[in-house]
């Protein structure tokens, strides 16, 4: 695994800080980029020339543009089909995360609240993330057969 | 001391100093091998890290010149002895080997390639003393990252269980089961729910929701976890390597609650061994999930028989007869798994007159049930043989001194029959709320109760009145759980709502008007402690 951007979109600032020292410790080769809206994010991803991250870790509850409706409204863009969408969200509740899903979210993560265990589910989504090789070009039809 | 030596000193207290802050093992070799490579005569100082089994190498550093695998291979077996041409041509006369071993942790090699002019026993003293900074700091990491998964998984499980504790719903139990796991201590976990004898996956979370479809879609992959969760439930859980193509390692847990097999959880691993929680971690993890899960699934079994208990305790329908509308409602104002107190019914005697009663024993669960039961019915009973409702409430009240109950009966009965247009009513109350005249288009007006509960004392006293309803009023019966509903200010629903709801609903059809009825008080109310029935009838229009 060697240096790569994780985009990470959050409204709460005490969030913004955790996730920061959370990736900060453990992968400290990753690039780190905070958005703080959900109206950002597409046009920070498809601004010419604009340097695509790994993955985009996504918050869920963010006042104007939720998160599910950024999962939507970048999978409408062909040229980011193949960006990796990880929700990490403290929401427990199974409908948004089928709804996640339903909408192209890759992953659906669970946010402690303890900071040890939050680390250390940060550690692992970027380690295993981290090691699948990013997808270039958008896979054609079945999604589902991307691994 | 010679200025070389202080030198020597001066940078080894810095190792030992540096020991106390160094973050990962990674950064080992930056710390040590520049030292070593400043002493006089040293061409190269490489680090080895030997890989689990002690057989191979799992990480070379160097300073120097470039390590090369079987080089450095071939120097750690011959003790430096053999030193390969190559080397030589470098101008490496002289190896200087030495290596360390903390328990649980990857051993070390450390050595100095040298020129023919380096001074070996100073060098292999230096070794010695950076050997001995480089063994503290690796045992110093080891116990620093034990006691950080230590931490971690005690925050998993007690995070586990308070997420599985705050619901009893069985199916959102096995999904936060799964989601708990995931990532935080395996790539994937699927929950197999035993039911009738046949054990079933209830829910699947992986890091990888893709991988986790495609996977499941693989017949033989899906198969072949499948037969290893039903091996864990004959006995034998396992783990095992490569139990599909689609993950690393497979470990499966039984969950078994007070002394029943649940299912079984399957964790999949897609990192290496050393980063796999233990057997004993995973195991005390699939308990807890296994207790929530058999919560789960009692809760749902009692709340079953309580809507069947509640249900038989009320009539499975009200008579339809001729002149007179007849609707009821009734709603359960606590989420306890306790059956409430409130009843009501309407008879038909042989004579033609209806007698609606209804009534509340005071408290909740299997005696009041029992109570409810037996008042209705006793009255019910009566009433419909003719049985004056002064004389049925007289026989209900003796029936319950003789049973000794604590409990107290309040009820109210209704007897009607045409009276010109409309309906006269002869309510008589054993300390009842009173029941509530909805004139048509007019205002409601309250009638009168009276009377002492019933099971209080010997001699029943009960309160009498007539009403009179004309064509298209409605007589509201109904107990305190309607009018003592309270608002978050201790304000009475009988004092703040009552009339306005009325006012809104007077003239609805009957269902409507008890059904939202019950629901505004309900609403009003901000604890929902008590159970709210509501019984009507309205004499047929002109």
């Amino acid at each position: 695994m060697s240096d790569y951007l994780v985009l990470v979109v959050e409204d709460s600032d005490e969030d913004v800080e955790a996730i920061a020292r959370a990736i900060g410790r453990s992968h400290p080769q990753v690039r780190v980029e905070f958005l703080r809206a959900g109206t950002e994010v597409l046009p920070r991803l498809t601004a010419p020339g604009a340097e695509l991250p790994r993955l985009v870790l996504l918050d869920l509850n963010m006042p104007g543009e939720g998160g599910l409706e950024v999962i939507r409204r970048v999978r409408a863009e062909p040229a980011l089909a193949g960006l990796t969408l990880v929700v990490f969200t403290s929401s427990e509740d199974q409908a948004e995360a089928d709804a996640c899903f339903a909408a192209g979210a890759d992953s659906y993560i669970y946010k402690p609240i303890n900071f040890a265990l939050f680390r250390t589910v940060l550690r692992q989504t970027l380690d295993y993330w981290g090691k699948v090789a990013p997808t270039v070009v958008p896979p054609p039809g079945d999604s589902a057969t991307r691994t | 001391m010679s200025g070389g030596g202080q030198v020597w000193a001066t940078a080894l207290h810095r190792l030992w100093r540096a020991v106390a802050t160094i973050g990962a093992r990674e950064d080992l070799a930056a710390l040590v091998l520049p030292p070593l490579q400043a002493l006089p005569g040293v061409i190269a100082v490489w680090g080895v890290r030997h890989a689990a089994d002690g057989a191979g190498i799992a990480a070379l550093r160097w300073r120097g010149l470039p390590v090369d695998e079987a080089q450095a291979a071939r120097l750690l077996a011959t003790g430096g002895a053999e030193i390969p041409p190559e080397l030589r041509e470098q101008g490496v006369h002289r190896v200087v080997a030495a290596g360390f071993e903390v328990p649980g942790e990857l051993s070390g090699s450390i050595l100095l390639l040298a020129s023919a002019d380096a001074d070996a026993p100073s060098l292999t003293e230096c070794l010695g003393q950076v050997v001995d900074v480089t063994r503290e700091a690796v045992r110093r990491l080891g116990a620093r990252r034990a006691a950080e998964e230590e931490q971690v998984r005690d925050a998993l499980l007690a995070e586990a269980s308070l997420q599985m504790d705050a619901v009893l719903d069985t199916g959102q139990t096995l999904q936060r089961v799964a989601r708990m796991a995931v990532p935080a201590i395996a790539e994937g976990c699927l929950v197999y729910v035993c039911s009738d004898d046949e054990l079933g996956l209830r829910s699947a979370v992986h890091v990888d929701m893709r991988k986790l479809d495609a996977m499941l879609a693989d017949a033989a992959a899906a198969g072949a976890l499948a037969e290893l969760a039903g091996r864990a439930v004959a006995g034998r859980p396992e783990r095992l390597r490569a139990v599909t193509g689609w993950t690393r390692t497979v470990d499966a847990q039984v969950l078994r609650a007070r002394g029943r097999v649940v299912g079984v959880l399957l964790f999949l691993f897609d990192r290496g061994d050393e980063l796999i929680p233990s057997p004993a971690f995973l195991r005390d993890l699939t308990h807890r999930a296994a207790l929530a899960i058999d919560n789960g699934e009692l809760y749902e079994q009692r709340r079953r028989e309580m809507i069947a208990l509640q249900q038989h305790l009320l009539p499975r329908r009200l008579p339809a007869p001729a002149g007179v509308a007849l609707a009821a409602s009734y709603t359960v104002g606590d989420q306890v798994l306790e059956v409430g107190g409130d009843f009501y019914d309407v008879v038909v005697r042989a004579d033609g007159v209806l007698a609606a009663l209804i009534g509340d024993v005071c408290g909740r669960g299997v005696e009041a049930a029992a109570l409810t039961g037996m008042s209705r019915h006793t009255l019910g009973t009566l009433l419909q043989e003719g049985v004056s409702p002064a004389r049925a409430l007289g026989r209900l009240n003796a029936g319950l001194l003789r049973d000794g109950s604590w409990r107290f009966v309040t009820a109210g009965v209704g007897l009607i029959r045409p009276a010109g247009g409309g309906l006269s009513v002869q309510w008589t109350s054993a300390g009842h709320p009173p029941p509530v005249v909805l004139r048509r288009g007019g205002p409601a007006e309250p009638g009168r109760g009276g009377g002492v509960p019933l099971g209080v004392v010997r001699k029943p006293s009960v309160g009498r009145s007539r009403l009179l309803l004309g064509p298209g009023d409605t007589l509201l019966m109904f107990t305190d759980g309607l009018t003592e509903s309270r608002d978050a200010c201790g304000r009475l629903f009988e004092d703040a709502g009552l009339e306005a709801a009325l006012d809104k609903l007077n003239g609805a059809p009957l269902d409507e008007l008890v059904h939202e009825l019950s629901r505004a008080a309900a609403e009003f109310g901000t604890t929902g402690a008590d159970d709210i029935a509501v019984l009507a009838l309205r004499a047929s229009g002109e």
